[in-house]
């Protein structure tokens, strides 16, 4: 357990001494969050933009992040950790923690300088955007660590990673509704996790949705983290 | 009782058999020297011993616990100091060394001493406080020594520590290694720097394309070496008429032609110099330098293999 404190630590430390990965996990999508303050404030548009800010960044700090990984490969502390007296499940959970920890925060920050400094129109409901968000965000994790497990450079995980912020998000539908979705969007629609995490997200807060009615894409979402979880742990052990 | 058991292990990347029935073993308190030149399969054999590859073939046992079977207990007296060093570039040395310290099992009171004395004895215990990313080349080559050290192993595996190293971080590493040898730690010691292993080695084995090529103390070598000196004539173009030539005279034992250079053993250099320049010359070609080196590790390599151990 201690060891896997040092590892989320080690990595929080090394992540946040870069001010470029603070600038594109907080700085721009605060200011993003706070444009979208001016859009007009009737229901669903505003909680759309912004939250649609929220899925697509914590999805791309994710991706990223996991690129770190790939980091550590490289200048050889991750074979250092490897060849230390622990076990390699220990790592694995500290990179998890690590990654989990960092996006969580994340969305936290942005939601409530949202709430509190934006001035977003939100009153209920949040239990349920906890549980929406930390299963999302467990989904991404997996999603990480499974490229981490998969490419070689952190050049490949920037391109895979725009790859899918911008197609995941983009075309599907997070950010405005798009009108009679043709075939295509629609399959991107339903496929990806930040789709239908952001219409989670908002119909919670616009229209009150309780959990129950949200249980088939939450399990959707917790089975696909979980594939990638124990493929990308696999892929890493077999890599090393 | 050995520290470390290597029985037989073999490796291959592909179809590129990069260790190829590699058996060594080593006991406490000893320097055991891993010499080769480069892509010999030093580095993939202690990648096998460290746990982070896994042997086709064979088995590896550090103080008695196998390394695939027993990787933790294996582990727990193994430090290791990886040929390009493998650090936190952001944090200071000594939050460093406090996580490698927590990575191998210290914690509390006895964390903060072995990072203290670990700083102490790689002599950086001033700069402790300074971010990795300000240290020079031959600082971070000591952090990394303490890294791998900080645990206090029964065995410790270098890979060419002393690598671009200046001289002065050079011989604070050397005698850091003789000091640790004092302590009983066992250590492998990987370079292709000669002079190094024979000074430093109690033991040496040789490697070259994944095999053990010699093995046995740094003197039961040199006599295998045969006690030949090494002429080392660099000329304007080697002509394969001349070595015949050469060949024949009288005190050669062999020669051996690398790019524009003759490599001559002989037991007496100075003897064969006269008639072997005069035979050059004749043959029309320019002598540039001429060089005698004592009997060597790598003029032992040089006889078994016909190669260099370090690119020329
Ligand atoms: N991960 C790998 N994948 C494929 N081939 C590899 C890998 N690691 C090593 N090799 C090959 O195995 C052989 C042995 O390499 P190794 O790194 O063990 O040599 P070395 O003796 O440490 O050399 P050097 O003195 O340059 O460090 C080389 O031919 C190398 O190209
Ligand atoms: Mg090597």
């Amino acid at each position: 357990m201690r060891k896997c404190f040092a590892i989320v630590s080690v990595g929080l430390r090394q992540m946040l001494a870069d001010p470029m990965y603070l600038v594109f996990t907080l700085g721009l999508p605060l200011m993003m969050t706070w444009a979208m303050s001016f859009l007009p404030k009737e229901a669903g548009i505003y909680e759309m933009a912004s939250l649609g800010v929220l899925v697509m960044f914590v999805a791309l700090n994710l991706i990223t992040s996991a690129g770190s990984i790939l980091e550590e490969r490289q200048n050889g502390t991750w074979q250092r950790i490897l060849t230390s007296a622990t076990s390699y499940w220990a790592i694995m959970a500290g990179y998890f923690i690590r990654l989990f920890l960092v996006a969580a925060t994340q969305a936290a920050i942005l939601l409530l300088s949202g709430k509190f400094l934006f001035g977003a129109p939100w009153n209920h409901g949040y239990l349920e955007l906890v549980v929406v968000l930390a299963i999302y965000i467990f989904a991404m994790t997996g999603l990480g660590l499974f490229l981490a497990g998969l490419l070689k450079t952190q050049g490949q995980v920037q391109a895979v990673a725009m790859a899918i912020v911008m197609i995941g998000t983009m075309l599907g539908d997070v950010f405005f509704p798009i009108e009679n979705p043709s075939g295509v969007i629609k399959i991107i629609a339903a496929i990806s996790p930040q789709s239908w995490a952001a219409h989670a997200l908002r119909d919670i807060l616009t229209l009150g949705v309780s959990l129950s009615s949200l249980v088939v894409p939450l399990l959707w979402m917790t089975g696909l983290g979980m594939l990638l979880i124990i493929a990308g742990v696999l892929r890493i052990k077999i890599e090393a | 009782m050995n520290v470390l058991d290597v029985v037989n292990v073999k490796k291959a990347f592909g179809s590129r058999q990069a260790v190829d029935g590699v058996s060594l073993s080593i006991s406490e308190g000893e320097i055991f020297g891993l010499l080769g030149p480069n892509g010999a399969g030093k580095t993939t054999t202690l990648s096998l011993i460290s746990g982070l590859l896994r042997p086709h073939t064979g088995t590896i046992t550090i103080g008695g616990w196998n390394v695939v079977t027993q990787a933790t207990k294996a582990k727990a007296l193994l430090g290791v100091v990886p040929q390009e060093p493998a650090l936190y570039s952001q944090l200071s040395a000594e939050a460093n060394l406090r996580f490698w310290g927590t990575m191998n099992g210290l914690q509390t009171a006895d964390l903060t001493n072995a990072v203290k004395h670990a700083l102490t004895v790689v002599g950086l215990t001033d700069r402790a406080q300074e971010r990795v990313a300000k240290y020079s080349g031959g600082m971070k080559r000591r952090l990394n020594i303490a890294a791998g050290i900080i645990h206090n192993p029964k065995l410790l595996i270098m890979d060419e520590p002393t690598v671009g190293v200046d001289p002065q971080s050079r011989n604070h590493i050397l005698q850091t290694v003789k000091n640790l040898r004092e302590q009983g730690t066992a250590i492998i010691y990987t370079s292709h720097y000669v002079e190094e292993v024979e000074d430093l080695c109690d033991r040496v084995t040789v490697m070259d394309q994944g095999k053990v090529i010699s093995a046995g103390t740094v003197s039961q070598l040199l006599n295998k070496a045969g006690q030949y000196q090494e002429l080392v004539i660099t000329v304007n173009g080697t002509k394969a008429t001349s070595l015949m030539q050469l060949t024949a005279l009288p005190g050669i034992k062999e020669i051996f032609t690398i790019n524009n250079v003759y490599k001559i053993l002989t037991s007496n250099a100075e003897q064969v110099l006269p008639l072997t320049y005069e035979t050059i010359l004749a043959e029309g070609m320019q002598v540039s330098a001429i060089h005698i080196h004592k009997p060597s590790l790598e003029s032992l390599f040089l006889k078994l293999t016909g190669r260099t151990l370090r690119d020329q």
